[in-house]
């Protein structure tokens, strides 16, 4: 039998991704073992000596990769309480279903550097509504200059700018539900709240960790928001692990090491992004 | 024009889904290959239409070896236990489309394809949508697809299976009927099926497979009378033909101290020992002058009662062509009609039939 | 009880609501203020609170000669970067997910879900990572500042996600559909074209709308790689966020510019209540 047409399928779109990308992460590579930067341009070679001192010499990155988890998984919990909880509302029939449904989803169609241009206003300590709101109570919160409140900020703004991708996956997966089990609790007289335990919950459980690992793999990038809202402050506040190594890269011009950064970084975040994957799988589905 | 399937094996994993299989089919007949699920007649289909790959094996068709043709390339049609048919377009063009793909004038195509929606019955669905077709109307329509390409193998999985009772009833006469009168010398039909029942009515040679293997090979007539050996047995029976141990001792049958008989005409010359005995339920009765038997469970089907009947360690499933009600723990009278009566060896093997001259 | 349910459930739609629309009812606002009206403090109701002037919405429309902000061509190069790219990685990832649906492939220990797995972890990279990279490459090939620089570099970023959905989608197509094509006497080319793809139009789309969305909202390839002769949308309108901040011109583009994606929200919609993005997920 002839199989040579499964590569024929398979084989551009690979090659098309592996061509564009084989420079970049070979080069990136390379450039980890050099110590380019602005005043030594150039592709020396100096070995192993940029990751011996990302690992033994500098805080500040494994810091924001302790800001990044928190931020991510701070975030992503919340989307997914929250987008589930809307998902479920509106998954029924309710009046403007319809409505609802898609004004729920318009923060995931914006642009998020745009929308954060405009928090930035709206966060404005002297000049922005919140403020004039809280300014009832005599107190003006530093939003975007404290360092608790600003990571606050910026996880109203994410959560804002991303619940409406986990509310789309689970109204998805919620509308796509066999009837039966329902209508068997229903018989057995189960109310709402064991309907969803029982039923609900455990049905949509392969789904809810596709949308989570989805959301954290996107959650993990997050630089957008952090650049336009904070510029990672006040300090080092909200700076994630992919502002720091923007500000080594292309702000301090280390080009060599901003490179040992970024191939660290990508082995750490495979590595754990599939333990997380395991280990979400083994949870929720050997529980159930 | 032959078929012939040489010692084909496939072993995927740690199962084989064939298993030296080698058969030979002639045109101009049905063959039916009558299994347990997962016994290797899928797989054999499949093999044979060209998309399951093999091992070890030759596929011969009409002197020519078959793996060289791709499944585009051979001339074989297939009608699936699921109802499959092309969910984008409606009837006509459904039934239509091997026709357009072998680049037949439209009024030829135009001819065939209603030719062949009136042989299955759906004479003004042509411009039905699949979806709104009902289970066994679909299977109509995946069965006008696969004629109307005149194939010269026609191949069918099952494709009753997946109706409701009375429907798969309704039909099967229909299929056959359809099918048979659509069999030439120039083509060659494969049923697959798990329900003797079926592979009796379908009347056409019978294959016997089980965990990919060949069991036995013959006419209807001949599998059902002469099962090779207790696992034909079981395949071929529904239910199972009743297979009880005992032995062989001074011209007796015995069974266990309380049920015992002389041993029937057609089991001639037997040695003393053990065997394995075999009785269809249909061949057993209710007899007050019978053995005493305790029921287990009545189960009424349709319009006979299955009694399930045990004596100390025996087994025995009765058939009763009436319905009737009976108390679970009560004592029955029971004999065996033993001119009706198997003899397996110790492994397992057929020696006395009651249908052979031994 | 169930009244009490319901009006928790109404409570929370309507005070979710209000935070979604907050943001775009403040930019509507703030888009007719002028310089006074913002440096007085917070203010909201134009006409009540403060004077409303268009001087926001003139900005866009003149030239930059005349002191505007020119937003109409970075609109239309983000739509054709967006929709090519997503054009392209529709196609090359519907063919390259087909392939690991249907056919088992085997080289060494690398097997088709390594190969998906390949495929979707490249939505893991950050955009730092390669944009050095992807500048000198860029720069070496002389597509820097270049729409189909940018094009090929997106093609990097939605490949993964048509590949995603897709391959999801036909896992749960039947093979058997596959098979009677086949049989009935296409080759696998055929088979795909004729009748797999038809089949799939929903899938399609759906991957087709999410490499939209996730193409329009990249900032920082666009800002990264391009400067002066092509600007798409976002980073003209990030630049606008310098300290001394036209608030007015600022809101009043973010506006304009997320607007055609809500005209996308409705179509997401309309696929969600088919049921048809369902189970885009393992």
């Amino acid at each position: 039998m002839n199989f040579n047409h499964k590569f024929v399928f398979l084989l551009p779109g690979l090659l098309v991704l592996i061509g564009i990308l084989i420079f970049p992460i070979v080069f990136t590579v390379r450039l980890s073992l050099s110590s380019w930067d602005s005043f030594y341009p150039g592709l020396d070679f100096i070995g192993l000596d940029n990751y011996i001192r990302l690992f033994t010499d500098d805080k500040r990155f494994w810091e924001s990769f302790f800001r990044l988890s928190f931020l991510s998984v701070t975030t992503v919990f919340l989307q997914y309480i929250i987008g589930f909880s809307l998902a479920l509302m509106v998954w029924k029939d309710i009046i403007f279903k319809r409505f609802f449904r898609v004004l729920f989803l318009i923060p995931m169609m914006t642009t998020p550097v745009i929308m954060t241009v405009i928090w930035r206003t709206f966060f404005h300590e002297s000049l922005g509504p919140v403020n004039d709101f809280f300014s009832l109570f005599g107190i003006t919160p530093l939003w975007l200059s404290d360092n608790i409140l600003a990571k606050v900020t910026v996880i109203i703004v994410e959560v804002w700018q991303w619940t409406p991708f986990m509310f789309l996956l689970l109204l998805a997966g919620l509308l796509s539900l066999p009837k039966e089990p329902f209508l068997a609790a229903s018989i057995d007289g189960a109310g709402p709240i064991r309907k969803f335990i029982y039923v609900t919950f455990p049905l949509m459980a392969p789904i809810s960790i596709g949308a989570i690992i989805i959301r954290l793999i996107e959650a993990s990038k997050i630089m957008d928001t952090v650049y336009v809202l904070t510029s990672g402050g006040p300090g080092t506040a909200t700076e994630t692990s992919s502002y720091y190594i923007f500000i080594k890269g292309l702000r301090e011009f280390q080009i060599g090491y901003s490179a040992a950064l970024s191939f660290t970084y990508l082995i750490i975040m495979i590595i754990s992004l599939t333990i997380i994957s395991k280990l979400l799988v083994k949870l929720l589905i050997k529980k159930i | 024009m032959k078929l012939v399937t040489d010692n084909l094996t496939f072993k995927p994993e740690k199962e084989y889904f064939l298993n030296k299989v080698s058969l030979e089919f002639e045109a101009g007949k049905l063959y039916t290959l009558l299994g347990r699920t997962l016994s290797g007649k899928t797989s054999l289909l499949k093999t044979i239409a060209g998309l399951q790959p093999i091992d070890t094996g030759n596929i011969i068709f009409e002197g020519k070896d078959f793996s060289t043709i791709p499944v585009w390339k051979r001339n074989v049609a297939m009608v699936y236990q699921q109802f499959i048919n092309y969910p984008h377009l409606n009837v006509f063009d459904n039934i239509a489309f091997p026709l357009k793909q072998r680049k037949m004038k439209t009024s030829d195509i135009e001819n065939e394809v209603t030719v062949a929606i009136h042989k299955v019955g759906l004479l003004g669905f042509e411009k039905r949508k699949i979806q709104e077709l009902s289970g066994g109307q679909q299977q109509r329509v995946a069965l006008a697809r696969s004629l109307v390409k005149k194939a010269k193998i026609l191949l069918l999985d099952e494709p009753l299976v997946n109706l409701d009772y009375k429907l798969r009833e309704d039909l099967r006469n229909e299929f056959k009927n359809i099918i048979t009168s659509d069999l030439s010398a120039n083509s060659i039909l494969l049923y697959a099926s798990t329900d003797p029942l079926e592979a009796m009515q379908l009347n056409g040679d019978i294959i016997v497979l089980d965990e990919g293997k060949i069991l036995q090979n013959g006419t209807a007539k001949d599998v059902f009378e002469n099962p090779t050996n207790i696992k034909v047995s079981e395949i071929t029976n529904d239910p199972a033909m009743n297979i009880l141990k005992g032995s062989i001792d001074s011209n007796k049958i015995i069974l266990n101290e309380n049920v015992q008989f002389k041993i029937p005409k057609h089991v001639k010359n037997i040695q003393a020992g053990t065997y394995h005995f075999g009785i269809r339920a249909s061949d057993m009765i209710l007899d007050d002058k019978g053995f005493d038997f305790n029921i287990d469970i009545a189960e009424i089907s349709g319009s006979e009662t299955f009694l399930h009947l045990h004596q100390n360690v025996l087994n025995i499933v009765l058939l009763i062509e009436e319905v009737r009600n009976f108390n679970e723990n009560d004592k029955v009278k029971i004999n065996f009609n033993l001119e009706k009566l198997y003899v397996f060896d110790g492994k397992g093997d057929l020696l006395f039939s009651p249908f052979k001259m031994n | 009880m169930r009244t009490f349910y319901l009006t928790l459930k109404y409570l929370i739609i309507t005070l979710w609501s209000l935070f979604v629309i907050a943001p775009f009812l403040w930019a509507l606002s703030t888009s007719f203020k002028d310089f006074n009206s913002v440096t007085g403090g917070a203010t909201y109701i134009p006409w009540l609170q403060f004077e409303p002037s268009l001087e926001g919405w003139k900005v866009l429309v003149r030239s930059p000669a005349k002191g505007g902000v020119d937003i109409i061509e970075p609109y239309f190069n983000s739509i054709f970067v967006t929709c090519t790219a997503s054009l392209i990685s529709v196609i090359l990832g519907t063919l390259a997910a087909y392939a690991l649906s249907r056919f088992k492939f085997k080289a060494g220990f690398i097997k088709n879900n390594d190969i998906t797995f390949f495929f979707i972890s490249q939505r893991i990279m950050p955009p730092i990572v390669l944009s050095i990279p992807f500048f000198l490459m860029l720069g070496f090939l002389g597509l820097l500042d270049n729409l189909f620089g940018l094009i090929l570099v997106y093609i990097v970023l939605l490949m993964p996600i048509a590949v995603w959905i897709m391959v999801d989608f036909f896992n749960k197509v039947p093979q058997e559909i596959d098979e009677t094509a086949l049989i009935d006497g296409c080759n696998p080319y055929q088979a795909f074209f004729k009748v797999v793809v038809p089949n799939s139009i929903p899938g399609l789309i759906v991957a087709g709308l999410f490499c939209i969305i996730f193409g329009w909202i990249d900032f920082f390839f666009a800002f990264i790689l391009t400067f002066t002769e092509v600007q798409l949308l976002p980073v003209k309108i990030v630049a606008l966020n310098s300290s001394v901040t036209p608030w007015w011109s600022l809101s009043a583009s973010a506006l304009v510019s997320v607007a055609p994606l809500i005209v996308v929200a409705f179509i997401v919609e309309r696929y969600l209540s088919k049921g048809n993005l369902s189970g885009a997920l393992k």
